[in-house]
């Protein structure tokens, strides 16, 4: 189970902080998918993903808030992807840890969340902060399923976060307007882009990144077998893929009468309204 | 399993939100190709009186499920009562939304129970028993096919608008679900606020391939952030003519841009400037009123989703790069727009 920090407000808050990072491809890099209808990485155009900056940025700052706090940026990914968490590292933190394993390739997000839960588990941690979503997919199906399978609450779509020694309260961003919510920690809480603004990493951050501890989990340090997860656990699959034509329609409607109606209709066709 | 299809509606405040309607609509049709019974699994207060309008749309039981535990917490309870459901019932497919509220739940709900889950969905085919989705990638720049592998009920979660509403006509019965008891460990909600809409608030709506555009903390109202934006140029003679454009945005829960030569003219601040020398944009939708499509104002929105331009002369340069071309009178055609965009909405 997931330890703890002692916490005495006395003595001020020690808050053990994990953030999940994901690396996505950059978004201006081409993207292809490759024969076996797998997107191909390459390791040059990979990018922390960059809603998970807000999550790094807001660990950060509870560090900043309760010092004597640690923060371990954590990321399942390709061998390659430690230089990603190094990058992540130069923003700040104090330890990283990647979860790989070739078995890996191919998860999907009940898998990721699989390896995450067990990954966090192993870490320990007060509260762990994801991203609402990645700019890869745009799954945002991963927090929730990691929070399932540790059977803790979520905090989702938060736009502030705020502890105190025994429980977080987020203002969360829901479909109509605002809740405020709280949950007892250990927790695990989801942000979004307005929560704040991530910081570049400075000359010193980036030096001092190149010396903080980076340990690698395989599968079997985790007590995952591998049919549960990559490509033989996942329960989707791409058939093809096709690029989407950018012409411009180019279509002229002449006249006052009946254009506000083809508008509008035009608007439903492409699913705007 | 079953050939069932369902839809997981979604009540906020008690009123179901217009994405249920849609899901409704595709589950009642799906669950006829395949061969199977439609539901819709309502939970939360207001559930007993959604079903009315569920069932208009074509699905044949409305599971509901009212209980205060639901608006006490977050995820959790609604996670509980649908897998339970899906648990006793193994329907072929349940249909959510993707919004907050349906990500978080389903999210739950294919983790505790190993299901299939995929995302941002815009189109669905049938094949044989099997169902195809049509998923954006890369900004929208792809459109994937996607099925799901293996056994057991699949989560399909769809994009706002994917599917067209079809009230079809119709009543559901209604069968009555417990509520579960509350989370040992639970998103406990203290408070609600800003409920007037999504749009001031920071969620400005969600980009081609799905993904949610929100507002950065330092500068709410960013025109760069915008998902739809109506712009307005010298052809709207003079200040006042901004005000049919802050109307129709309005209507659209859109950003007010505007051209150069209009905040050069002092109609509106250079905040609005969309071009070369101005911001650069790429809302879903640009529409553009009374102006030219001088390159250098195409060079802040060309690249935008669909381009809709509005202008009294057929040989404007913009009509050379739109999606749409209106020739005709601005001041006739934008209010009746902001009208007709308001009758759709149903406001
Ligand atoms: C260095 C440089 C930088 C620049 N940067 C920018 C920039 O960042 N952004 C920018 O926008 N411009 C920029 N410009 C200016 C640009 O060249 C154009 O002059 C400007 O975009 C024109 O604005 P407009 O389309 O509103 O006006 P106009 O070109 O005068 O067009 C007005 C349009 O309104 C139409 N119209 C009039 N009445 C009606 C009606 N009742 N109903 C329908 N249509 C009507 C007319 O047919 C006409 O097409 C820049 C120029 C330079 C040289
Ligand atoms: N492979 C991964 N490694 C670490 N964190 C991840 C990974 N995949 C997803 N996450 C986390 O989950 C969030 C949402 O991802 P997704 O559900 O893929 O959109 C991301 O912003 C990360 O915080």
């Amino acid at each position: 189970m997931a330890r703890r920090a002692a916490r005495n407000l006395e003595v001020g808050l020690h808050v053990n902080i994990v953030v999940c990072m994901k690396e996505t491809p950059s978004t201006t890099a081409e993207k292809r998918f490759g024969p076996d209808m797998r997107l191909e990485r390459r390791k040059e155009d990979a990018i922390i993903n960059p809603f998970d900056e807000y999550g790094i940025e807001e660990g950060l700052r509870l560090q900043e808030k309760h010092a004597g706090s640690t923060v371990t940026i954590l990321c399942m990914g390709p061998a390659t992807a430690t230089e990603t968490l190094r990058k992540a590292l130069a923003m700040g933190g104090d330890r990283a840890v990647l979860v790989s394993d070739p078995a890996l390739a191919g998860s999907d997000a009940i898998g990721t969340a699989r390896v995450l839960a067990a990954a966090l588990q192993k870490i320990g941690f007060d509260i762990a902060l994801f991203s609402n979503a990645a700019a890869d997919a745009y799954g945002g199906v991963v927090p929730g399923a990691t929070a399932a399978i540790l059977d803790m609450p979520l905090l989702s779509y938060a736009t502030k976060l705020d502890i105190d020694g025994a429980s977080a309260t987020i203002e969360r961003q829901a479909d109509v307007g605002f809740n405020t919510v709280q949950a007892n920690l250990p927790a695990l809480v989801s942000v979004t882009k307005a929560i704040n603004e991530p910081r570049y990493p400075s000359m010193k951050g980036i030096m001092a990144s190149k010396k903080k501890p980076l340990d690698t989990f395989s599968l079997a340090d985790l007590g995952i077998s591998p049919e549960q997860v990559g490509a033989a656990g996942s329960r989707e699959q791409v058939v093809s893929a096709e690029k989407v034509s950018t012409q411009r329609k180019g279509e002229i409607y002449v006249g006052n009468e009946g254009a506000a109606e083809r508008v509008v209709a035009f608007l439903v066709e492409n699913k705007v309204l | 399993m079953s050939n069932d299809v369902w839809a997981l509606a979604e009540l906020n405040s008690g009123r179901l939100a217009t994405i249920s309607l849609q899901l409704a609509s595709k589950a009642a049709e799906l669950a006829g190709a395949f061969g199977g019974q439609s539901a819709a699994v309502a939970l939360g207060p207001g559930a007993r009186a959604a079903a009315a309008d569920l069932g208009a749309c074509g699905v044949g039981t409305v599971f509901a499920s009212e209980g205060d535990v639901y608006s006490q917490y977050l995820a959790q309870p609604y996670a509980e009562a649908l897998a339970a459901l899906i648990q006793q019932h193994q329907p072929k497919l349940v249909l959510y939304g993707g919004t907050n509220f349906g990500r978080d739940v389903a999210a739950r709900v294919a983790a505790k129970l190993g299901l299939g889950i995929e995302y941002n969905v815009n189109e669905v085919s049938v094949q044989g028993d099997q169902v195809m989705m049509t998923v954006p990638a890369f900004g929208g720049a792809q459109a994937v096919q996607m099925r799901f592998v293996g056994s057991g009920t699949q989560l399909l979660g769809a994009r706002q608008n994917a599917f067209p509403t079809v009230r079809a006509g119709g009543s559901a019965s209604v069968q009555e679900v417990p509520a579960p008891a509350a989370p040992a460990n639970g998103a406990k909600i203290t408070g609600t606020f800003g409920t007037e809409g999504a749009a001031e608030a920071g969620h400005l709506g969600q980009a081609p391939d799905g993904h949610d555009i929100w507002m950065p903390a330092a500068a709410r109202a960013k025109l760069e952030e915008a998902q739809v934006i109506v712009s307005g140029g010298r052809g709207l003679g003079g200040p006042e003519g901004f005000r049919q454009i802050e109307d129709l945005a309005a209507a659209l829960g859109a950003s007010v841009g505007a051209s150069r030569a209009a905040v050069d003219a002092g109609w509106i601040p250079y905040t609005h400037q969309v071009g070369q020398t101005g911001k650069t944009v790429k809302p879903t939708v640009y529409i553009a009123c009374g102006i030219s499509g001088a390159v250098q104002h195409k060079a802040g929105m060309g690249t935008s989703g669909l381009i809709i331009a509005i202008n009294k002369d057929k040989e404007a340069p913009i009509f050379g790069f739109c999606d749409l071309g209106i020739v005709g009178d601005l001041n006739v055609v934008v209010p009746q727009l902001t009208a007709a965009v308001k009758q759709r909405k149903g406001e």
